[in-house]
């Protein structure tokens, strides 16, 4: 090979090449990076101490403020919808990411058996997660029309309901409602990625537990679940990133109703913001999800290495 | 059946609203607007399937204009995040370099700050850049968040890439910019396709920033001009907007389905790595 | 299009010339002043979706055209809900860009008095021709030191009625009196016809229902001062006390969910008797009159009567919804907005407008209420008066920036909506004053 033709030529000057390699990686490193930070240097760094700065003072649209302090914090913490939205926004990702664990893991678990069209299949449960949100949420919305809806009509034939169910229009059902759809869209990708977990562990470990008398829950708890569990870690980790910051779902379903029922952090911040023009107090609004957001992170990120070590 | 049963009701949940969109967008507007209760309706389909409302769509709405914008800028986005994700997966996985571990988890916290903070800080960046109203306030805001997941799955990819690989090439003269070229990135073509893929979608999925940095009709995305522009005075054009909403997703879909295997593998692989 | 020679123009226009003389091009040239905008500028013009479709088309079709033919210069007309104007001005102003010429409702004009461009000279030039403006037109446009928006028209708010179901309830008229008014809602609601009234956030058909209920008890937002918080007294907890049982005796209680369509689409497919709203509801059943049909087999539009809102302990009052449109300060087509601004108010232009909205729209200065349109039809009579007796937000204070962020808020609406839900009104009023009392500092 020339592999010893080339050693040959360039004869043998370890230490020389290898101070040369060091530099060259770092000047390597710092030119490959560079895109990157200028990039996100200048359109995330760069607004994000402004959003911080535009926080601390009383800016409306078109009028640039003065500093006041914490006081758009202290204002909007009084602040009843606000309240409502927090409360919203981790009752909105915990209970869907409860629901899009279980149905996925389901599903992840139903498809990792042999079957005809298999491949198909995986394709097109997709689908949900792949179609622009937006899009697919106003068919959604569609379905749920107060005086349309397709799901009330089925409801109503199979005799189940007399009156009709106000699925937009009633805040806990609104709730349900957006819910609803989040968990559609998630589905898929917790189970497209758990059923990747799921194709890594051998079937040997569970026929040897079979063997050894472990009834099937009994394997699911026993076996399936440790090894899967930095996988689900992983995707519950961006699942819950995606879900506390949620805008699309709400914007096209209820817009933030009804009546503020089902407001969730960024929506409330644009309607503060943007809505009513009310631009630092937008701010504080989406700065205050930061810090939560951060903290289950973190936590989130720690269990994933405990689990890992393990 | 254990099997069968919860796999039709899966499939179900999943995919009637697809059907449903495609049944809204061939119905006649009579038959659309029943209510619910009303006697002798059947919503699941028409017997008098109509293109008007497609029709409607692609000629009297500036739809087509929207896909074309919306497929420039995700085109354009995709390339930029993929030249720079590539690029900084490489650096971060393969390289030793100081802070190498710090500007990761930097790029991970980027991931984290919300869009809604974000956007009126960059109204005012546009603004001074005079970009506002233009594709290119979104092709340069996209990679924020299309960056920070090219570079995870690629460093995922490439940290598969055995060392011996670029040693060899390193022994036989090629400087490390010609390895990483010329060896390693042709190695990790499909975890770029499969990062490409996942841009694609991202972008198209994006719909904050667009409907703050964008205004003239003729400058919209899909996802933007299908909510403002379809929706007249008392009426949810539903048929139009059923048929927006299908004939807007049927670029990614068609995008997806040439690259599934791929797309399949960069969510796992972004997930395992 | 763009560059047209003078000779050219009166050489092809000819005898219209003299026809078009209230237009702006020949109006420039007979003036001998060189238009102040270049050729070929791009005017790009916000619009809400008109309730009235039809004044859209007209636009579309046929003025527009006509006014880039007549002012050399292209018009991108846009139209988007209604509740996303304001979103959209805040946008635009953010990133320095968007569109020329955006309609506002109400006094959201003096949320961005900074970034707006005075249009006194316009404004007032088409106040004097036209014999005045209406006083809620000067409250909502003017803040005491410029025209901030040019004012375009008031869309009357009524409560559309199915006159034979009141007849069968034993009202041979609309019901004077809130009470009566109760009265008659529960009985039809008993039969599955209930009231339809929203009280979510949407700019028109709440603020137009709750701030006249809340004056009409004797409520009011601020004291004439303009900064004292007044809403916290007896009648104002009387009034939310009332619309909490009046809601859950004889409203649709999906109301809380509406925005300004739903309403619409429940009376025009007959699930709802009577509901506060603008005059499209009668507008569209007359345009597709044999596509509605009421249940003895009659055309809807022959069952639909108008009526004011009812009265209260204190009086009766009205607010309407008030359109205007302003010029901000980033358009960089500002000579060519007002030109377009001066053409399309010209009288026989804006005329041709009026008329497409069959009393939709009522005009802001006194002089168009003799207008022929008023007496076609009788059931759209009482829009004609609209303009005279609306009131403004921000009663008993000014129509200024801070009556317009609490609009912008829905306070007063979120008032009716929490006690409608639950909460007792004596808490949903202590609420609205705490909110009002962050507004108005």
């Amino acid at each position: 090979m020339a592999v010893a033709a080339v050693s040959t030529a360039l004869g043998d000057a370890p230490p020389p090449r290898r101070r040369r390699l060091l530099e060259d990686e770092r000047w390597l490193a710092l030119a490959l990076l560079l895109p990157t930070m200028v990039l996100l240097g200048l359109f995330i760094a760069y607004p994000f101490v402004r959003g911080i700065l535009l926080s601390v003072t009383d800016s409306r649209v078109g009028v640039s403020g003065s500093f006041v302090g914490l006081e758009n914090y202290y204002r909007i913490w009084n602040d009843g919808i606000f309240r409502t939205a927090v409360y919203n926004t981790f009752l909105y990702t915990g209970v869907t990411t409860v629901f899009k664990l279980a149905l996925g893991l389901w599903l992840a678990m139903l498809l990792n058996r042999n079957f005809r069209g298999k491949a198909f299949t995986r394709a097109f449960i997709l689908l949900p997660f792949i179609i622009p949100t937006v899009l697919s949420t106003f068919a959604w919305k569609w379905m749920f029309d107060p005086t349309f809806s397709v799901l009330n009509w089925v409801l109503y034939r199979l005799g189940a309901i007399t009156g009709r169910i106000n699925w937009l229009g009633d805040p806990d059902l609104a709730m349900i409602s957006i819910m609803v759809v989040n968990i559609w869209r998630g589905v898929p990708f917790f189970a497209i990625s758990l059923l990747a977990g799921l194709q890594t562990i051998s079937p040997e470990l569970n026929e040897a537990a079979a063997i050894d008398g472990a009834k099937p829950w009994q394997r699911f708890w026993y076996v399936t679940w440790p090894l899967l569990l930095p996988v689900t870690m992983v995707v519950m980790l961006f699942s819950v990133i995606q879900t506390f910051a949620d805008f699309q779902i709400v914007y096209v379903m209820t817009g933030g109703g009804p009546a503020n029922a089902t407001h969730l952090f960024a929506t409330y911040a644009y309607q503060i913001g943007v809505g009513t023009g009310l631009l630092s107090q937008g701010a504080a609004i989406s700065l205050a999800m930061f810090p939560i957001l951060f903290l289950i992170v973190v936590v989130q990120l720690l269990y994933i290495r405990r689990v890992e070590v393990r | 059946m254990f099997f069968y049963l919860p796999m039709a009701f899966f499939l179900l949940f999943l995919l009637f609203p697809f059907y449903w969109m495609v049944i809204t967008s061939i119905r006649p507007d009579s038959e659309l607007y029943r209510p619910w209760n009303a006697i002798n309706y059947n919503p699941f389909w028409t017997t008098r399937p109509t293109w008007e409302h497609v029709r409607g769509l692609l000629l009297e709405t500036l739809f087509t204009t929207w896909m074309w914008n919306t497929m420039f800028i995700a085109l354009m986005s995709t390339a930029i995040s993929l030249v720079c994700g590539v690029f900084a997966g490489y650096a971060l996985s393969r390289l030793s370099f100081p802070f190498a571990g710090g500007l990761g988890t930097g790029i991970f916290i980027t991931y984290l700050v919300p869009q809604t903070l974000l956007f009126i800080p960059l109204a005012e960046i546009i603004r001074n850049y005079n970009l506002g109203d233009t594709p290119w306030a979104l092709i340069l805001t996209y990679p924020t968040f299309l960056i920070p997941f090219c570079t995870w799955l690629m460093m995922g990819y490439f940290k598969a890439v055995p060392k011996e690989l670029e040693e060899c090439a390193r022994i036989d003269g090629a400087s490390r910019w010609q390895a990483m070229l010329y060896i390693i990135i042709p190695v990790a073509i499909p975890g770029i396709l499969s990062a490409g893929i996942f841009a694609f979608t991202l972008s198209w999925n994006e719909f904050i920033y667009a409907l703050v940095f964008l205004s003239s009709p003729d400058q919209k995305t899909v996802p933007v001009g299908v909510t403002s522009d379809l929706i007249r005075g008392d009426v949810f054009f539903w048929g139009q907007l059923m048929a927006g909403a299908l004939l807007g997703s049927i670029p990614v879909a068609i995008a997806y389905s040439f690259f599934v295997e791929h797309y399949v593998a960069g969510l796992t692989g972004s997930v395992k790595g | 299009m763009a560059r047209i020679s003078r000779r050219k123009f009166l050489q092809v226009s000819g005898p219209g010339v003299v026809a078009a003389k209230a237009m702006g091009m020949a109006g420039i040239l007979a003036s001998r002043t060189a238009p102040a905008y270049a050729q070929g500028a791009t005017v790009h013009w916000l619009r809400w979706n008109d309730f009235v479709p039809a004044s859209d088309q007209l636009l579309r079709k046929e003025m527009l055209p006509e006014a880039e033919k007549a002012l050399g210069m292209k018009i991108t007309f846009e139209t988007v809900n209604a509740n996303d104007l304001q979103p959209r001005i805040t946008s635009a102003i953010q990133s320095g860009a968007g569109p020329d010429l955006i309609m506002l409702n109400n006094n959201h004009p003096q949320l961005y008095a900074d970034s707006l461009v005075d249009l006194s000279d316009i404004a007032e030039a088409t106040g004097k021709a036209e014999g005045g403006y209406y006083p809620l037109v000067r409250a909502n446009s003017n803040n005491g030191q410029k025209w901030l928006s040019m004012p375009w028209a008031i869309i009357g708010a009524m409560i559309a009625y199915r006159k034979s179901w009141f007849e069968e309830a034993g009202a041979n008229s609309f019901p004077e009196t809130w009470e009566a008014y109760r009265e008659v809602g529960k009985k039809l609601k008993a039969k599955g016809r209930p009231i339809g009234q929203t009280l979510g956030h949407t700019f028109g058909d709440s603020p137009t229902f709750t701030y006249p209920l809340l004056w009409s008890f004797g409520g009011k937002e601020v004291e004439a001062d303009g900064r004292t918080v007044a809403i916290n007294t007896k009648e104002a907890v009387e009034s939310v006390a009332f619309m909490t049982a009046f809601w859950k005796e004889a409203h649709d209680e999906g109301g809380l969910a509406w925005d300004d369509t739903n309403n619409n689409r429940a009376f025009l497919s007959q699930t709802i008797c009577a509901t506060l709203n603008g005059a499209s509801i009668y507008i569209e059943s007359l345009r597709n009159a044999d596509k509605y049909m009421t249940e003895k087999g009659a055309q809807l539009r022959t069952d639909i009567l108008h009526s004011p809102l009812p009265r209260g302990p204190a009086g009766q009052f009205t607010m309407h919804t008030y359109h205007s449109h302003v010029l901000p300060t980033y358009s960089r087509n500002q000579a060519a907005a007002k030109a377009f601004l001066r053409w399309v108010h010209a009288k026989p232009v804006y005329e041709r407008w009026f008329v497409s909205q069959k009393g939709y729209a009522t005009p802001c200065t006194a002089q168009w209420e003799e207008h022929k349109v008023w007496s076609e039809d009788p059931v759209m009579a009482p829009f004609k008066v609209a303009g005279r007796l609306g009131r403004s937000p921000g009663y008993a204070g000014s129509s200024g920036p801070k009556a317009a962020e609490a609009l912008s808020k829905y306070i007063v609406t979120d008032m009716y909506a929490k006690a409608v839900q639950g909460m007792p009104a004596a808490d949903a009023v202590k609420w609205a004053e705490g909110e009002l009392k962050g507004v108005y500092g």
